[in-house]
């Protein structure tokens, strides 16, 4: 732990998080591939009641099917919504059927290339993509491009700014320069694509320790808004280092997720009312970091 | 033990080759390519989009983005490495499956139905439509479900070939080449699904039965190999296995 005299004003607590940096209303890229999905995050947006949220990210897990089962998802932005490997999202599949969700699906390449053009400034990028099949069609606002050097057709995918990205990572020091090592895939150039980053890590390190090791460091902390420290705040899914993917509790949910009625009761026991000391006391924690921590 | 999991997917891996760079999804791609990389194709580099780049999972990953995939690989970068290859053109082979493939190749993981009022509302392309458009060639591995086998799918999310049997305008590479079945093997060279190969003891109704339209014969339909001792012990390591992350 850092031990720095120097007030951080970017250090909070996980409610202030959800309290002050997440609007009803915004644009929320979700981190997380499969791997650190900023699941207490997430259910801190539950808690904290946010309403109207337009939801984006490549691959769409479980944490998406929550949001949109408490009411917190006006659209979803996505190239892929499920539980991996399970089945579907049944709270996306009930929504999509009773009316009460807009979406907007692309492929999870043209959802990073849309992130990527925001992230580094430009309008839209070109893609390889787009260019057939029926997913097109039901981009009314897609367009082409003609490549003024080759004269090729290529797809003008959109940038796409998100509001704020929550992102979970494993540490961060208190000027929010965030490190997350393992499975990135698009989660640090969504989360630079953002106007806003908010982070919430396993632990909090010093500069020092931040600086000798640079390179693991993905949002440099003049970007970040605001940072939380949480342990396991990314359970289920898990963190590389600190403790492995809770595969049961995906399963167990694919089950319960199948009827509103089972969603809603995962909801109370899992996230509403539920503090986090609580949630920690519900899983198996010494299981989960067997042979994992470093 | 052969069943039809064992069928399809050693099948699958023969036609993937030892040096190849090779993109799979999750599931049955992900165990033919594993068959594949622990029997005759050692040197093949084993993709996945959350940026694993020669991975080798020791467990069957539930997701792209599994510790599994990660711990082992030769390389872990973003999916911008991974799907940049992709879009290069870089990568030989893909492995994907569907709840739907139609006689042009194309597949569909988005609804069954109408678009907005979809009678099942699926998971949507994630990196199927990418790969498919983009990848060497592509291998399909399908459960024989005569349900799941049309003449035309509900929504294109992948795209094969078009109606008039050709690589649609946009799209890289070769489109599907190969399509395996508990009960048979198709290629694609003759612009739509065409049944080349059945599975050892198959015959060649059994091999398309309830299908609902006359798939053509290739001029010599052979019979596959049956499954070896090797492929067998290879597949018996994640197939069943409690995918343990």
């Amino acid at each position: 732990m850092t031990t720095s005299s120097v007030a951080s004003t970017k250090l909070t607590s996980l409610e202030r998080c959800a309290a002050e940096h997440v609007a009803d209303g915004d644009t929320v890229f979700l981190g997380g591939f499969g791997h650190a999905v900023p699941f207490a995050l997430g259910h801190q947006l539950i808690r904290a009641g946010r309403r109207g949220l337009t939801i984006c990210r490549s691959g769409a897990d479980i944490l998406a099917d929550q949001l949109i089962a408490a009411g917190c998802v006006d659209k979803v932005v996505f190239g892929w919504i499920g539980n991996p490997d399970i089945g579907l999202s049944h709270s996306f599949r009930r929504a999509v059927a009773d009316g009460s969700i807009e979406w907007e699906e692309w492929t999870n390449w043209s959802m990073v290339l849309r992130l990527q053009a925001a992230a580094m400034g430009v309008p839209f990028l070109p893609g390889r993509v787009l260019l057939a099949g029926d997913i097109p069609g039901r981009l009314p606002d897609l367009k082409t491009v003609t490549c003024p050097y080759t004269g090729e057709t290529l797809a003008a995918v959109p940038a796409l700014q998100p509001d704020v990205a929550i992102v979970h990572a494993q540490r961060a020091d208190e000027e929010g320069n965030t490190q997350l090592w393992g499975v990135v895939g698009d989660t640090a150039v969504g989360a630079l694509a953002a106007r806003r980053i908010v982070v919430t890590v396993e632990e909090l390190v010093a500069g020092e320790v931040i600086r000798s090791s640079p390179n693991l460091t993905v949002i440099p902390g003049h970007r970040v808004t605001a940072v939380a420290v949480v342990p396991w705040g990314a359970h289920p899914s898990y963190v590389e280092g600190y403790y492995t993917r809770h595969d049961d509790h995906f399963r167990y949910y694919g089950d319960v997720s199948r009827t509103a009625q089972g969603t809603q009761a995962h909801l109370d026991r899992w996230v509403r009312g539920v503090d986090r000391e609580r949630y920690l006391s519900m899983i198996d924690t010494e299981a989960l970091a067997t042979g994992v921590r470093r | 033990m052969i069943d039809d999991t064992a069928r399809m997917t050693i099948a699958a891996a023969r036609r993937l080759g030892d040096g190849e760079a090779c993109f799979v999804g999750i599931g049955l791609p992900s165990l033919a390519a594993l068959v594949a990389l622990h029997t005759h194709a050692p040197g093949m580099s084993l993709i996945y989009e959350s940026g694993a780049y020669g991975a080798d999972p020791a467990v069957l990953p539930m997701s792209t983005g599994s510790p599994s995939v990660a711990t082992g690989a030769a390389c872990l970068g973003d999916c911008t490495l991974v799907f940049g290859e992709l879009q290069a053109g870089r990568i030989d082979v893909g492995v994907l499956s569907a709840a739907q493939v139609d006689r042009r190749g194309n597949l569909n993981s988005t609804v069954i139905g109408e678009y907005r009022t979809p009678k099942v509302r699926m998971v949507g392309s994630g990196g199927a439509h990418d790969i498919a458009a983009l990848v060497g060639r592509l291998v399909i591995v399908m459960p024989h479900d005569p349900r799941r086998f049309v003449q035309r799918v509900d929504f294109v999310t992948a795209p094969g070939l078009g109606e008039d049997g050709s690589r649609p305008p946009g799209t890289r590479g070769a489109g599907p080449v190969d399509l395996l079945t508990p009960r048979a093997w198709f290629t694609f060279e003759a612009g739509e699904m065409t049944l080349a190969g059945v599975q050892p003891g198959m015959d060649t109704a059994t091999a398309v039965e309830g299908f609902s339209w006359k798939v053509p014969h290739a001029d010599q339909v052979v019979e596959l190999a049956p499954p070896t001792g090797e492929e067998l012990a290879a597949l018996q390591r994640w197939h069943a296995m409690e995918g343990t992350t």
